[in-house]
């Protein structure tokens, strides 16, 4: 099941080249589609009050030589982001039925993408883990280099880059890990098993400093954060989408999934300096898009503030010792705060992409009055703000509160700070939006208001954001269950 | 006086050059019946299979128990069959890029594959010396070959230039390579490399002096050879100006055999030198070509010269390789002497150097389907009316690649993810296994500075790629011919470059076993 899952949308690239060019992104939308139903039919597999165990396990030798095996299994960790990143790539491809014609290739390089992702987020050895990471890597670099705005290739460039030293950084701590245990091995249940790097050690310290360089450039934390603003920026809406909306995430799944369980205790060490560095990232953000005169930097730069969270939610849990509620509340808030932001952010995008396309700008200062001409629109825009600034009953709130309840057991003035960064995220989108909705609307007379696809496309992101925030139960249940087993992991400190 | 005997036995490990060198003999001598005007397109042919039956062969000869052979002037061990393989590979994709190549420029002549075919017998062979005036002769039978290819196209200055320029650095090397042997030799009174060992021992106590100036000297020689900084110098150019086909047989084979040669001789001898002496060498070999390779590709706007300058950083990362296997080996010194045959006990040190020979092995051959493969995509774009304004290799050339040739853009795509080590590509496994054996061998800081430096090459391996995908088609771009052998040669490396990188499958089996250097 879960092969077929990773796989499929390779098969769809398949017959993408197999028919004629036009039929292209019909071919590829249906792909992603059937895929978003395999990734709900696997929801219904697995059992979701046992979040904490390896589900619908598949394992098969890869390279027995090495001690890597082709093992990949879901639980309540990878399952969230496993159904986002379907979702996401699937509104993509549809939403690109709205922009201008692509080729094929741009399609394929969505399903090439969702594939490496999902792959990332299901499997349980740690080379195949990064061969999934690297390989998501590739199509982002293309999507951005060849089909970006104005300054696509260095953008596409720099993004490289950074993640590439990323990618070897995290290369260089799982060979550490893989050297830590005889007999070698990548298989990451086994690792956490094993404990090669409990206590506090350089080889630990070494370790953790690569998760901390590859996890942090992802994510990303300020002052790694530098490639966000212009990827983010001169990438094509789609493109953007599933940046910010999946490709974050992997910095927030790998320090949750790898550095917690693996060096908890050194990570718990230098949990102060990480604690700051986030509070920094999470004002830093806000303030700095505030700042900005581009809506989608504006966007990008809140993404900072966002995942800020989320490296709290760490340190946090780093810090408190097993069967800590708080550490508990952190680590699921942390999680939520992945799924919550990914909508938001996704739908954020998509809706500047919209209105860049309508008005033929994205600047704040020229779009006044936008509730004017195009209402609904405007209010789908103004809900989504709403939910990003975390208001209460929308899916952030439900994850910022529990992450700040968190920090509030270890370091007051790191949740005194992060409070001070809702403040300013506040701040941020009411003026934002006053900017862009309230005002006179002479500009921008005679635009259309949504169609159908687009309609489609941001309800969508909306019904989820509203029941993510009324009812976090379910998935909230599904993601406590394995971050109790993270907790467990952790064994010897205090 | 007594005779030695010699058996079959004895020639058995020389299999694959033997069969190259008739593959060449029958090839100079089909030359003879030829006019001026006959089809040679069975040049090509005929050395791709030559290299395939042999590159065959030498695989079979990896399951053969390690034996001296050749009253110890030969070792047969899997590590030179698995060799023998590697820079067959690269014979057999060099030469089907070669064949039209040669016809563009009207110089398709049975003495270029015979060469090619020599040269590579050389290789064959040096992997399998095991004393050092055969040694010697080994490496002069293959440069003497790579210099005549070198400027095997007359016409214009380069390929003139370059081949001086090659052989007149080639053989000053060669002779401070024999000047360390003499010193060997004359601290220890054998040329054995097995025998040397214990005189060694002896020699380093009572005068040090000469046996350190005679390794480094050795280490020199071989240094030239896999252009390491700072004996790169010769490279650039010579890569340039020779036929690009030879670079591509130079840059993979040459490299590789003589990788194994310089491996060889230090794994055999090392015991009798203070390990601390070769750990030390290479280190700094690899630090300053890793960094000095990298950095000095970034600027260059001529693939050809980008190739040669990633080439001196591949040799880096070889050397990385190289010195992992001395810091896992200090303190058992003598433990193995005299234990030529398999199956020995496994100390964790015994592991570990076999863990980092599997990886230079393996690295050896996913930088040969790789970088031949690259020097491929550049043989079939350029033309000989821009070699001597020197932009045919301009990066200019690939503007656009995508649009007019999918499947050449896709493949040197393909190549350069391989040469940035980015899964799911062979380079990457490659990468993977050497710094395995270098973090195993506790050279953390070197393999820090390999991971950035191979970080900083990301850009310039990009680069090829924004331009074959991100930048228009220039305008008044000539034809693009093609050719069917040289279309298939891209297709079995791109094949090599993929599959390797997923799967390595079989080639891990056989690489376990030529983990075994003779008599460690």
């Amino acid at each position: 099941m879960l092969s077929l899952l990773i796989f499929f949308p390779l098969v769809g690239v398949l017959v993408m080249y197999l028919l004629p060019k036009r039929v292209g992104r019909t071919v590829a939308t249906v792909t992603s589609g059937v895929e978003l139903a395999l990734a709900g039919v696997m929801a219904l597999l697995i059992d979701w009050s046992r979040g904490g165990v390896l589900q619908l396990e598949e394992r098969v030798a890869w390279v027995p030589t090495l001690g890597a095996s082709y093992h990949v299994a879901v639980d309540g960790l990878s399952v969230p982001l496993i159904l986002l990143t379907a979702l996401l790539t699937f509104l993509s491809l549809l939403y690109s039925g709205v922009e201008e014609e692509r080729p094929p290739t741009f399609h394929a390089m969505f399903l090439v993408m969702e594939t490496a992702l999902i792959g990332l987020f299901s499997t349980q050895d740690l080379l195949l883990f990064y061969l999934f990471w690297e390989a998501s890597l590739v199509p982002m670099y293309f999507i951005i280099g060849v089909w970006g705005h104005a300054d696509r290739v260095k953008a596409a460039l720099k993004f490289f880059l950074f993640t590439r030293l990323g990618g070897l950084a995290l290369l260089l701590a799982i060979l550490g890990l893989y050297l830590g245990v005889e007999p070698h091995t990548f298989d990451i249940p086994t690792l956490v098993r094993a404990q090669p790097y409990a206590g506090t050690s350089t080889a630990a310290a070494l370790i953790l400093l690569c998760f901390l360089i590859a996890f942090g450039i992802k994510l990303p934390v300020v002052p790694l954060h530098t490639w966000l603003p212009d990827a983010h920026t001169d990438a094509p809406t789609e493109g953007s989408v599933l940046l910010a909306g999946v490709l974050l995430k992997m910095g927030g799944y790998g320090l949750v999934r790898l550095a917690l369980p693996t060096v908890g205790d050194m990570l718990a060490e230098w949990a102060l300096v990480l604690a700051i560095l986030a509070v920094v990232s999470g004002l830093y953000g806000a303030a700095v898009a505030m700042a900005q005169e581009d809506l989608k930097r504006l966007v990008a730069y809140s993404s900072v503030n966002h995942m800020a969270y989320v490296l709290l939610a760490v340190a946090v849990a780093a810090m408190l010792g097993a069967g800590s509620e708080a550490r508990q509340a952190a680590l699921t808030g942390a999680m939520y705060q992945l799924v919550a932001h990914g909508l938001t952010t996704g739908a954020l995008f998509f809706l500047v992409g919209m209105i860049a396309r309508r008005a033929g700008t994205r600047e704040i200062s020229k779009l006044s009055g936008l509730w004017g001409a195009v209402p609904v629109l405007g209010t789908v825009l103004a809900v989504v703000m709403f939910a990003s600034l975390g208001l209460p009953g929308l899916a952030h709130f439900a994850a910022e509160v529990q992450i700040v309840l968190g920090a509030l057991a270890v370091w007051w003035w790191a949740a005194a700070g992060m409070l001070l960064a809702v403040l300013l995220t506040t701040a941020m989108f009411v003026w934002t939006l006053q900017r862009v909705l309230m005002g006179r609307s002479d500009g921008l007379k005679g635009l259309k208001d949504l169609s159908a696809r687009e309609g489609v496309t941001a309800a969508a992101l909306l019904v989820l954001l509203v029941v993510l925030g009324i009812f976090p139960g379910p998935l909230a249940k599904l993601i406590e269950g394995a971050t109790e087993q993270v907790r467990a992991a952790v064994l010897t400190r205090r | 006086m007594n005779l030695p005997t010699l058996t079959s036995a004895d020639f058995f490990p020389m299999l694959p050059a033997i069969i190259m060198v008739v593959g060449a003999c029958i090839l100079l001598l089909s030359e003879v019946f030829l006019s001026a005007h006959s089809s040679r397109g069975y040049q090509a042919v005929l050395t791709a299979i030559t290299a395939v039956i042999a590159g065959v062969v030498a695989l079979k000869m990896v399951f053969e128990p390690a034996r001296e052979v050749f009253l110890g002037f030969g070792a047969l061990d899997p590590f030179s069959s698995f060799l023998t393989f590697v820079v067959c590979v690269a014979l057999a994709l060099a030469t089907l890029t070669s064949a039209g190549f040669l016809r563009k420029r009207g110089a398709e002549r049975g003495e270029f594959y015979a060469l090619m075919l020599f040269a590579t017998a050389g290789m064959s062979l040096l992997a399998i010396s095991n004393e050092l005036i055969t040694l010697f002769v080994n490496l002069e039978v293959l440069s003497i070959s790579t210099y005549a290819l070198t400027s095997f196209l007359r016409r214009g200055t380069r390929p003139s230039e370059a081949g001086f320029k090659y052989f007149i650095l080639g053989a000053f090397s060669s002779a401070v390579l024999l000047y360390g042997a003499a010193l060997l030799y004359g601290a220890t009174g054998t040329t054995h490399l097995t025998g040397m060992v214990l005189p060694l021992a002896n020699a380093v106590r009572t005068n040090p002096a000469l046996v350190y100036t005679g390794a480094l000297l050795v280490a020199a020689g071989f240094a030239f050879k896999v252009a390491a900084v700072p004996f790169h110098m010769w490279t650039p150019d010579v890569y340039e100006g020779a036929p690009t086909p030879v670079t591509a047989l130079m840059s993979a084979g040459v490299k590789a055999a003589a990788f194994a040669a310089l491996v060889r001789v230090f794994v055999t001898v090392g015991p009798g030198l203070d390990p601390q002496l070769p750990l030390t060498l290479f280190s700094t070999l690899a630090l300053l070509t890793m960094v000095a390779g990298n950095l000095l590709a970034i600027p260059q706007r001529n693939v050809k010269r980008m190739l040669a300058y990633s080439s001196i950083a591949h040799a880096g990362y070889l050397l990385l390789g190289v010195a992992a296997l001395f810091a896992t080996a200090p303190g058992e010194a003598f433990s193995l002497l005299g234990s030529t045959s398999l199956g020995t006990t496994a100390t964790p040190q015994a592991v570990a150097r076999a863990e980092a020979l599997r990886g230079i092995l393996f690295y050896l051959l996913a930088y040969t389907v790789t970088a031949v493969g690259a020097f491929g995509v550049v043989s079939v774009l350029e033309r000989r009316e821009d070699e001597e304004r020197g932009t045919a290799w301009d990066l200019e050339r690939f503007s656009g690649l995508a649009q007019r040739r999918p499947g050449w853009a896709f493949a040197m795509a393909a190549f350069m993810l391989s040469l940035a080590g980015i899964p799911p590509t062979v380079g990457f496994l490659g990468k993977l296994l050497i710094f395995r054996s270098a973090v195993d061998a506790g050279l953390i800081g070197l393999t820090i500075i390999a991971v950035l430096s191979s970080a900083a090459g990301v850009y310039y391996y990009l680069r090829v790629v924004v331009y074959m995908y991100m930048r228009p088609v220039p305008e008044g771009a000539h034809a693009l011919e093609r050719n069917w052998m040289t279309e298939f040669a891209l297709v079995v490396s791109t094949v090599a470059v993929v599959v390797l990188g997923i799967a390595p499958g079989p080639v891990t089996e056989w690489l376990v076993q030529a983990g075994h250097l003779l008599g460690r």
